[in-house]
């Protein structure tokens, strides 16, 4: 019964940050702002999800499994967040008006770009 | 007395292959092969042609002098209308015909899945009863589906495939911004998946292996096993996959595993059907080797899907293996 009671409150509380997370990344109109509001989701919320469905079900294989799950998500989320920013930061042609980044922009292209906007 | 040849070009069938391609004519001797130039054109050019198009098209469907254009429409628009409504009418009349929901004497509440339940263990001696309907009961079915990827991979391969000698000519320089964006040159993506890659290919073999003892089996397993390889391939790049997964591993994994599926269940239906004895043991079930023939059917099964996921990821990305 506790234990029931235990898992309910770790699920309840993981569905409650999906819930946060989702109203974010709806909510903000910026790709960092969103990533920022989506890695709720990915490690706090999922962590609660997966650790209350282990009480639930005790110390077994399966449990085993969902423990895995947690790990495998701990070491692949971040990494796709990191590739997306990036991706973000080499393509976003704007990105100086919105952040301050490292990336090197290429006076070619700005050179280009300006020849295109005279002819055009 | 046999006439020598000195050199191979003086067999009959190689000088009519040049004769055919044009590269030898009998009396200009050898010809130059230029490969074809692109043809271009100006604006005006353009422009007229479309006229001349429009033109055409003007005087092909000109109903006034042209009657049988005008009755074809005619009869054309009537047939679509009447199809649609037939088509219409039939599902309507099918719809009304379908038994109310929930009813308990539906036909598909029928003798059929208790079947399944009270004597799938015994009868296909797998655990897990889904893998033993779809892998035994209904394993002709699950034939089909994998015949179905590797049909669709075969039809993308015929649609995206580059020409090899025309990419050789045509596009030899590639956009130098192109590497920018690829994320083979990120170090923590290498890291990480130098970690990932051999658990997500052990944990996919689990689950096609356990398939008749848990929940899993060929096609959630392939797809884990074909995620890995995209990985893999995303992060080292396609030299260093294709050192052991190219078009000729693609084309003999499928063969081999749609063979045996064939052949195997072939032999599983004719003893089945003609009440002979089949020498394929169920084993104990629970066992890892048991279950007859679901065990290697799971494993052909998630080969095939292995090698379409990562088929359709190759080809997508650069036209072929």
């Amino acid at each position: 019964m506790i234990r029931t009671i235990l898992a309910a409150v770790f699920i309840f509380g993981g569905l409650l940050l999906f819930a946060v997370e989702i109203y974010g990344v709806n909510r903000f109109n910026f790709v960092m702002n969103r990533m920022h509001a989506a890695a709720i989701g990915d490690t706090l919320a999922m962590m609660l999800c997966m650790a209350g469905l282990i009480i639930y079900s005790g110390f077994n294989f399966t449990s085993l499994k969902l423990l895995l799950v947690v790990v495998f998500l701990f070491f692949s989320s971040p990494v796709s967040s990191h590739l997306i920013m990036n991706l973000e930061v080499e393509t976003n042609e704007k990105a100086h008006t919105h952040y301050e980044t490292d990336a090197i922009i290429d006076e070619d292209d700005l050179l280009e770009e300006e020849k295109n906007k005279t002819e055009g | 007395m046999s006439k020598l040849r000195p050199s191979h070009k003086d067999k009959r069938a190689i000088s009519f292959q040049e004769w055919m391609d044009g590269s030898v004519d009998p009396y200009l001797g050898n010809l130059e092969m230029k490969p074809q130039e692109l043809k271009q054109e100006t604006r005006e050019q353009f422009e007229e042609r479309m006229q001349d198009y429009a033109r055409m098209n003007a005087q092909l469907y000109d109903t006034e002098k042209n009657t049988g254009v005008k009755l074809f429409r005619v009869v054309f628009q009537i047939t679509s209308v009447i199809w649609v409504l037939l088509l219409i009418g039939i599902l309507l009349l099918t719809v009304s015909h379908l038994p109310p929901n929930g009813n308990p004497d539906n036909p598909a509440n029928n003798e059929v899945s208790q079947r399944y339940i009270e004597r799938g263990l015994q009868e296909t001696g797998a655990v897990n009863i889904v893998t033993g309907m779809i892998l035994d009961y209904r394993a002709f079915d699950t034939f089909g589906e994998s015949n179905v990827l590797f049909v669709a991979t075969i039809t993308v391969l015929i649609l995206l495939r580059k020409n090899k000698k025309m990419h050789n000519e045509l596009d030899m320089k590639e956009d130098p911004d192109e590497e920018k964006y690829e994320p083979e040159s990120d170090n923590i993506l290498k890291t990480v998946a130098k970690v990932l890659v051999p658990v997500i290919f052990v944990f996919g073999l689990y689950v096609i292996l356990n398939g008749h003892l848990g929940p899993g089996g060929g096609f959630s397993g392939g797809a884990i096993m074909g995620a890995g390889l995209i990985l893999y391939s995303i992060t080292f790049g396609f030299e260093k996959t294709e050192r052991f997964f190219t078009e000729k591993t693609y084309k003999w994994l499928s063969f081999i595993a749609l063979t045996v599926y064939c052949v195997s269940k072939a032999y599983s239906f004719y003893t089945g059907a003609n009440g002979l004895h089949s020498i394929i043991p169920l084993g104990t079930p629970g066992a890892i080797l048991s279950s007859g023939l679901i065990f290697v059917l799971n494993i052909c099964v998630g080969m095939v899907v292995t090698c379409t996921m990562y088929a359709f990821y190759a080809m997508f990305r650069k036209g072929e293996f």
